[in-house]
């Protein structure tokens, strides 16, 4: 057998013997393990509640009486995000964002319920998942069995024994990551298992699935390789402690709320309340369609009245309010569109700024790559509000157009006072029937791996830097025992 | 006195002894300082709302006057309420990074208002902020470990303990040892915050409380230390329980207590009673007008002998539904409420046991920055929407005109609310 595999073997048999080696890595492995079964039931129960409710939202849009299409317009629609197959490995901000989205004209509402909001300040422990367990727990676990694995056995004497024996002190520090990386590959299990599920049953995307398996494994051999190497750099086996769990609750605990507080704090973004008055304010710089001597809106008809060759806008072949609603409710899109494109462009500068941090954190890095790769960062929800907002858009114009081409303007003009009018002004609710139904368009592979990629790059970084650090730990060992 | 004085000596000689304590109460700081500026950020949006909502108003009014219609008046103006910090706010920031401190509301039918959510990073709302609470219920166990897992094993590797034990110290010396690091570290972690206070203007009960809290939950810890420490195993593996304590108690059992927690108290009636008060305001428009009228005069009988509707569209008619459609719901509303205060109940029974999540919610509750601050705050819109509503009806229902000098007159939010 080879020095390397011998001295892995032996350190897996010390671990097997130990109670505390294997209470640990019983309880991280049973706690990954019920965190990914409850992470895959809560996901599809909210998958399935989500599609029930958007069933039910389509049910109801469908089958509204005959109505003005105005009415229509103001009854609006829901929409909820669907979630992505893999939130059940890494559900990421799906708690964080509301799921939720009710569309109605020239209002942008904001996506509600989300969990954070419903839960007790429990939920800012963490949520147990696959994920979290990994992320958070595998390292200490890691550090727990490995701190002694070098420092121990100089401190014992046993590794001038291997040096005499003529054993390279790189070997050592191989074959001791070697035996790390077993427990490192236990702590995986149930999280690969997870993905598998969730791959061949739940219909994720292979290469996303493997894409975060090959980020947690060099996220655990980033710790494999850092203990390994503390411990064989430290004086004592109780310094190489000390380092590492310091070096684990900054990188896990600390660096992720001092990462929210400094992109915090750089890039600060506007209230709800203060956006939704600033649209406002910029309408009505470009046309106020309260004031009837208003110039856009002036303007606006003129050139209504020329294109159809008309003098009034009685005599035009369209009715004239529905032109006016679709003009009013391009104006609104338009600035919000504007205002949201800010908003997400202030958002991404502050993900970017605590990404950064993935400098000091491997965590940070992992957490990034994770739930880009899951499909629940922000960008996914992102894009689940500019698909709604461009939905919204398309059904309001097209309920708007029913106004325009099934309305008269005579009848439209006095519906309220003419009883008959008011009846012809319901159209045929076949109409609501024919509106598209919303569908969610999900983040292709290319676009998640995209995403995925800054978190990797960093990861590889952590990687070559764990390397170069057993490789020095190992050149010091050698120096050391010869 | 001198006693305590040569162990302090003894102590700040040790290596690791003054760096740990200076990263304790740098971090300590730095976290009351984001405080103290995410709180005053929060006040100055307070501040800086009111300006731009009076401009609004204003805006709304030149047109709404012209022809005095007080449906168009209550329809068009959106009423500022928010939800000032306290002064202990800074110290644990709970939910005000992701529930709304201010939301503007009309006369409308107040279900879909009030459940409206805040633009914020979810991304950064997910690890949660960096407050004065997470570093004492999270790192200051951790410094606490580092200071006290060798208290008795590190001097028995020294050769020292017989001595020691000999010289008749006994229990008084480690009492005396282990009361010296807890309190160095509680001095460490609570200067930072009785600085914030003073900055925020809290009271001194409000303060003693805090330092009361943070006392126990640190006692709690030096317990625990000198538990393990007093099994006589070595320092290494005192260090190795500990954090693994510390793992269990601050990580893993929260985390699982959340999940039990938020699956046995489903609430699922958010979204549900949004849909089912939309079908309701909508339906409106479809039914009899004398019907809806006659269902809102049995809730405000004092309208029931204004002019009767006879027109295709009356704001009385309108008004009337979207408030009935508010109605229709109250049962759901009440569930939506009771399934979120039983999820915030059982929080607090697992807070006895767990110490980190009962430091959480004691704090969290002290400065008013919980699920309960929210649902109060929603309470208190839900009263000022009543009082808007009962200042609209009678120049809706009298068909009383409404004039520049009305929007006035309407109801303000105020801090008594």
């Amino acid at each position: 057998m080879s020095p390397v595999l011998h001295i892995a073997a032996n350190e897996l048999r010390l671990m097997a013997r130990a109670r505390v080696a294997q209470l640990a890595i019983a309880l991280v492995v049973i706690l990954s393990a019920v965190a990914a079964l409850t992470a895959i039931s809560q996901g599809r129960e909210s998958q399935e509640i989500r599609s029930r409710f958007q069933a039910q939202a389509d049910r109801e849009f469908d089958g509204q009486p005959a109505r003005h299409p105005h009415r229509m317009v103001h009854y609006g629609h829901f929409v909820f995000r669907p979630l992505p197959a893999l939130a059940g490995f890494d559900p990421g901000v799906d708690a964080f964002t509301g799921s939720t989205l009710f569309l109605e004209g020239h209002r942008q509402n904001s996506a509600n319920f989300g969990d954070v909001r419903q839960s007790s300040l429990l939920v800012r422990f963490g949520q147990l998942t696959p994920a979290f367990v990994i992320q958070a727990l595998g390292p200490l676990v890691l550090i727990f069995l490995g701190f002694g694995a070098i420092a121990r056995e100089r401190d014992s004497g046993l590794l001038r024994l291997h040096f005499t024996q003529g054993v390279r002190a790189g070997q050592v520090v191989l074959g001791k990551a070697a035996a790390l990386s077993v427990v490192a590959g236990l702590i995986l299990a149930p999280a690969l298992g997870a993905l598998a599920w969730l791959t061949l049953v739940g219909g994720a995307a292979p290469v996303a699935a493997l894409t975060l398996a090959a980020g947690y494994a060099a996220y655990l051999l980033v710790w494999v390789l850092a203990t390994t190497s503390i411990s064989a750099l430290a004086p004592s086996s109780r310094t190489a402690l000390a380092s590492l769990v310091a070096a684990w609750a900054l990188s896990a605990i600390l660096a992720p709320r001092l990462a929210t507080d400094i992109a915090l704090l750089a890039a600060p973004q506007p209230t709800r309340l203060e956006t939704d008055i600033a649209i406002q304010r910029d309408l009505k710089e470009i046309g106020d369609s309260h004031n009837p001597d208003d110039p856009y809106f002036n303007a606006f008809r003129a050139s209504v009245l020329k294109t159809y060759g008309v003098a009034r806008v009685e005599d035009l072949p369209v009715n004239y309010r529905g032109l006016i609603a679709m003009e009013g409710e391009r104006l609104t899109s338009s600035l919000f569109e504007r205002y949201a494109e800010r908003q997400f462009a202030d958002q991404r500068r502050q993900s970017g700024l605590a990404l950064a941090l993935g400098l000091v954190s491997p965590t940070l890095a992992v957490r990034s790559l994770s739930m880009a790769a899951s499909g629940t960062d922000l960008e996914g929800h992102r894009r689940f509000l500019r698909q709604a907002e461009a939905y919204r858009y398309a059904i309001v114009q097209r309920l708007n157009r029913l106004q325009v081409e099934r309305l008269t303007f005579s009848d439209d003009s006095k519906r309220n006072s003419d009883p008959e009018a008011g009846r012809r002004v319901r159209i045929d609710p076949g109409a609501w029937r024919q509106t598209p139904d919303f569908i969610y368009r999900p983040a292709s592979t290319t676009e998640a791996l995209g995403a995925a990629t800054p978190g990797l790059l960093l990861l590889g970084g952590w990687l070559a830097l764990a390397g170069g650090l057993a490789w020095a730990a190992s050149r010091r060992l050698e120096r050391a025992g010869a | 006195m001198s006693r305590l004085g040569q162990e302090l000596r003894l102590f700040l000689r040790q290596r690791l002894a003054v760096p740990t304590l200076a990263l304790l109460a740098l971090l300590a700081a730095v976290s009351v300082a984001a405080g103290v500026t995410e709180i005053r950020r929060q006040a100055e949006t307070i501040a800086r709302i009111q300006p731009l909502q009076a401009a609004e108003e204003a805006v709304v009014a030149a047109w709404v006057s012209r022809d005095g219609d007080a449906g168009n008046a209550a329809y068009y103006t959106f009423h500022a309420t928010w939800d000032r910090p306290s002064a202990l706010a800074f110290a644990a920031l709970g939910q005000r990074d992701v529930a709304p401190y201010v939301l503007r509301v009309r006369a409308l039918a107040l279900e879909s208002q009030i459940h409206e959510g805040e633009t914020y990073n979810a991304e950064l709302a997910l690890p949660g902020r960096f407050d004065w609470a997470f570093v004492l219920t999270f790192l200051a166990p951790l410094i606490l470990i580092v200071l006290l897992h060798d208290l008795i094993s590190g001097e028995r590797e020294a050769g020292r303990l017989q001595a020691l034990q000999a010289a008749g110290g006994r229990a008084g010396l480690w009492t005396r040892r282990a009361g010296l690091r807890a309190g160095l570290v509680f001095v460490a972690v609570a200067a930072p915050f009785v600085a914030g206070a003073a900055v925020s203007g809290a009271q001194a009960v409000e303060v003693l409380g805090v330092l009361a809290v943070a006392g126990l939950y640190l006692l709690f810890w030096t317990l625990v230390c000198l538990g393990v420490g007093a099994l006589g195993r070595s320092s290494v593996a005192n260090g190795a329980v500990l954090a693994a304590t510390w793992v269990v108690l601050t990580l893993v059992l929260p985390a699982l207590a959340h999940i039990a927690i938020n699956s046995a108290n489903p609430v699922r009636q958010g979204v549900e009673l949004t849909l089912a008060q939309r079908e309701a305001v909508h339906a409106g428009w479809d039914k009899p007008k004398d019907a809806t009228l006659a269902a809102f005069f049995k809730v405000h009988p004092e309208w029931r002998d204004t002019p009767p509707v006879t027109s295709g569209f009356h704001w009385k008619w309108y008004y009337a539904f979207q408030h009935l459609g508010d109605l229709s719901v109250a049962d759901p509303v009440r569930a939506y409420r009771r399934g979120l205060e039983s999820r915030d109940a059982w929080t607090a029974r697992v807070g006895l046991v767990l110490p980190a999540v009962g430091l959480q919610t004691t704090l969290h509750r002290m400065a008013g920055t919980d699920l309960a601050a929210q649902l109060a705050y929603q309470d208190r819109i839900r009263a000022f929407h009543e009082r808007l509503r009962r200042f609209y009806y009678p120049y809706i229902f009298n068909e009383t005109p409404f004039r520049e000098g009305d929007f006035a007159k309407a109801p303000r939010w105020a801090e008594g609310d």
